[in-house]
């Protein structure tokens, strides 16, 4: 069982898309004008052919409006002026022993870090406390990449260490599991030029492969996908009175930018969050917002896009789900004590969040949807173990990490 | 978070770059590409000024919406779907098709150079001569005049009269008989233009509005047209609750043909004819009315409550006949003030809706009337209920106790034997009609 994933340039004539015996489907990363408009998975006998009436067809459905929209924005753009000349950019990468899907990251970025708008592009990578030297050794094999060793293990720590080690105005920080599109910088470069007050920015997050079982399950239940369309998000909503305390609408942490010295001057990550193994989440939630909360803007802009290799595994997958609900709660009982400001907010969302979680349970378990109800409980559960004192768990663990390394 | 006051602010897309909202109160945008409507939201002073680039998007998204609606090109007009929305046409080939949609806007955008003499603008009132008077205003500053302008007075003493004399172009003609449709069929009958255009005296209408009533008359499929009803202001608590939790009269900036094959569709379930549109901005021919008869005398304010026009719809979509939803067409609505007052509106609402429904089932046998009465009511009432519950909102203090009752009271009309046996008034103009 697997996806082919598939690229379709909307604006050439299209063609048909041949599947393996292997393959039960496709995955369709659509473009218009090599801009990303969409993306499909789509339910296929193995070893058929996507017949180009057949695409045609699915093209017309799902894809033409946003072809439309992006149709007049360009002309719109067309008759603004040319946007300021960009600041310096640090790109940071923080890993852990796995020097193989470093070098593979690094290779898509040395393609695109060459003609960028920007007036400089670093990279930094921040070996997070790995056990051997491969890591470094693979950094070695790439020209003008720095490399920063962070002893302290935990993801917080190694991006503060990025913090700071970074000279760039902007920082973006990507995971060791991603490959970033083509047009990632120039998104980037795009949203920075668009959107000057702005203190940080989060892209689209699409599959890099669809191979596995737990793979396919995770991107039809949504994935990190946000959309193709930019939003903008500030301190308040109209529309939603519990925003901006329900952070994870903005994106994801695997591929995040932010103004280095607002980082700096909000104290940067929490390091309690995102830690690794016990608590490997929320760090994310909590820094778009504390952003948020500071007054400045965050933009999601699609074409600022990653591939991300999603858990291999159903045990895995389980563990993830487990972890966003016990990252969650972490963030909020966090935020409740931080920010009494919002405080009533905080406590509405663990109930909303609760409530919302046991429908799709229930939902699952009327359905009779094994797989559901198994992450279903798994992410709850996390939630309620991330709500019993894991921020405090995990704060006196991470102090022991500071004393141990000093 | 409680907001105090929600100004009605308008910008047009196809010239400003920048906000200049200072951002320290909340506000209601409406969104125009010059005269066309595109679209309206609410902010938070924290969402506010809108960024160079929200302003694009914005301009973007609702501009993709209209073209997508009106340009032939690329395969307007659109029809309405059971829930009244737009059916999409768009296609890539049609799309490759296409250049300069923002030369197309401007197009679609530009203002009709029609004259408005065939239009008889009727405007029924009761007691409300401040509110007539800016109504009246606005009548008399449309870009094309009208061909006569007639306020039904259906107050008891006359009292509209001396506000009417100040206009010179206004006809005043009193109906003592209260009620809506009692006073709109008196206007029908008093008026002589080919198109007979209505709103009420609790409205203000955009200078374009006889030109676009025009304009979509000259397509001959059209019998009956309804526009854009947008809040004139958001001041008070009871006005915010009315368009934004209840939805006012509709959010709707898409054109769209309401035809048989809509009614059909949602006969079952009792058919959404509602969503046409509101009574404060509609328009027919003469020769409609000749047809199938006049507004049905038993509904509409001053009798049940309301839904004259709704059951009209009915009427003349189970005829056969094409409503039009024409955003373009744009009048603003002052919405009720006080708390109470809404409450009342909404008793009323819901009664009028009730009594339209036995109505419709009278004349035309469809059983979804029913089960609209008994089953998607309670049922609406329920979730409402619940939604409320959980949510915790506070925003909808009483209204839906208001809705329940005024369903309550509706029901007196299923079992009034006499009441049901009436029908609406025929119209005859002894011109010579079919």
């Amino acid at each position: 069982m697997a996806y082919k994933l598939v690229e379709i340039e909307l604006s050439k004539p299209l063609v048909a898309i041949e599947l393996t015996l292997e393959q039960s489907g496709v995955g369709l990363i659509a473009r218009w004008h090599d801009q990303l408009i969409g993306f499909e998975m789509i339910a296929v006998p193995s070893g058929s052919t996507l017949s180009v009436e057949e695409l045609r067809i699915l093209a017309d459905q799902r894809f033409a409006a946003r072809v439309h929209v992006a149709m007049v924005e360009d002309e719109l753009a067309s008759s603004m002026p040319a946007g300021t000349v960009l600041r310096s950019l640090s790109i940071a990468i923080c890993t852990k022993d796995r020097p193989q899907r470093l070098s593979r990251l690094l290779t898509s970025l040395e393609a695109v870090r060459r003609n960028s708008a920007f007036g400089s592009v670093e990279i930094v990578v921040v070996d997070n406390a790995s056990t051997n030297p491969a890591t470094r050794e693979a950094v070695e094999r790439f020209d003008g990449v720095r490399y920063v060793f962070e002893p302290k293990a935990g993801l917080d720590f190694a991006r503060n260490a990025a913090l700071h080690a970074a000279t760039g105005e902007l920082i973006t920080y990507l995971d060791d599991d991603v490959v970033v599109d083509r047009n990632w910088l120039a998104g980037l470069a795009k949203a920075c030029r668009d959107n000057p007050g702005a203190g940080g920015f989060t892209g689209l997050v699409l599959p890099y492969r669809l191979d596995t079982e737990a793979q396919i399950y995770f991107e039809r239940r949504g994935g990190f996908g946000r959309g193709f369309y930019r939003n903008e998000f500030r301190n308040a909503r109209f529309d939603n009175p519990l925003h901006p305390v329900g952070a994870g609408v903005l994106g994801a942490g695997c591929n995040m930018a932010f103004h280095r010295k607002m980082l700096i001057s909000l104290g940067g990550f929490d390091e309690a969050l995102d830690t690794g193994a016990p608590l490997p989440g929320g760090g994310d939630l909590d820094i778009f917002y504390r952003v948020l909360r500071s007054g400045r803007a965050m933009i999601y802009e699609p074409q600022f896009a990653v591939y991300h290799e999603h858990r291999e595994t159903i045990a895995q997958l389980r563990r993830q789900y487990w972890s966003w609900g016990l990252g969650m709660m972490a963030f909020l009982v966090k935020s409740s004590r931080s920010d009494h400001e919002l405080r009533s907010r905080h406590g509405a969302m663990v109930r909303w969040w609760f409530v919302d979680q046991a429908r799709a349970l229930l939902r699952a378990v009327r359905g009779l949807r094994g797989r559901d109800v198994h992450f279903g409980v798994a992410e709850m559960w996390g939630g309620i173990r991330g709500l019993a004192g894991e921020y405090d768990r995990s704060r006196s663990r991470v102090q022991a990490i500071r004393e141990l390394n000093q | 978070m409680t907001v105090h006051a929600l100004p009605v602010r308008h910008i047009d897309l196809s010239t400003i770059r920048t906000d200049t909202h200072p951002g320290d109160a909340a506000a209601f945008s409406i969104f125009w590409w010059k005269d066309l409507p595109l679209g309206m939201r609410a902010s938070l002073p924290d969402e506010l000024p809108f960024g160079e680039a929200q302003l694009r998007q914005f301009a973007a998204e609702y501009g993709a919406a209209q073209l997508a609606a009106r340009s032939q090109a690329l395969g307007a007009p659109l029809r309405a779907t059971f829930e009244g929305r737009p059916k999409q046409a768009l296609t890539l080939a049609r799309l490759l098709g296409a250049g300069n949609l923002v030369g197309e806007l401007d197009r679609l955008a530009g203002a009709p150079a029609k004259s408005a003499q065939d239009i008889s603008v009727v405007i029924c009132t009761r007691d409300r001569r401040e509110a007539l008077a800016e109504c009246l205003r606005s009548v008399t500053k449309q870009r094309y005049a009208p061909g006569e302008i007639i306020v039904v007075d259906n107050s008891s003493d006359g009292s509209a009269e001396p506000i009417c004399r100040r206009f010179l172009e206004v006809r005043h003609l009193h109906e003592r008989r209260p009620g809506l449709s009692l006073a709109r069929n008196a206007g029908i009958r008093a008026s002589g233009g080919e198109i007979i255009a209505f709103t009420d005296d609790d409205v203000e209408l955009h200078p374009n509005w006889t030109a676009e009533v025009v304009r979509a008359f000259s397509d001959q499929s059209i019998d009956a047209l309804t526009g854009l009803v947008l809040p004139a202001r958001l001041d008070t608590a009871a006005q915010r609750i009315f368009q934004l939790d209840m939805g006012g009269f509709g959010t709707s900036f898409i054109p769209l043909r309401f035809d048989r094959r809509f009614l059909e569709e949602t006969r079952p379930y009792g058919a959404h004819v509602w969503k046409i549109g509101a009574g404060a901005n509609m328009a027919f021919r003469r020769k409609l009315f000749e047809r199938i008869g006049l507004f049905d005398e038993r509904l509409g304010a001053g009798a049940a409550g309301c839904s004259e026009d709704s059951e009209f719809w009915y009427r003349m979509l189970a005829d056969g006949r094409v409503c039009l939803y024409e955003p373009r067409a744009v009048v603003f609505h002052h919405h009720r003030r006080e708390l109470p007052e809404l409450r009342q509106q909404i008793r009323s609402y819901m009664r009028g809706h009730v009594a339209a429904l036995v109505v419709q089932y009278d004349e035309f046998g469809d059983r979804g009337n029913l089960v609209r009465i008994f089953k998607q009511l309670p049922l609406y009432f329920l979730k409402s209920f619940l939604k409320g519950l959980l949510e915790g909102r506070r925003g909808r203090p009483g209204t839906l106790t208001a809705e329940i009752v005024g369903w309550t009271a509706g029901l007196q009309f299923l079992f009034r034997s006499s009441w049901r046996r009436q029908r609406a008034p025929q119209f005859s103009t002894g011109r010579g009609s079919p």
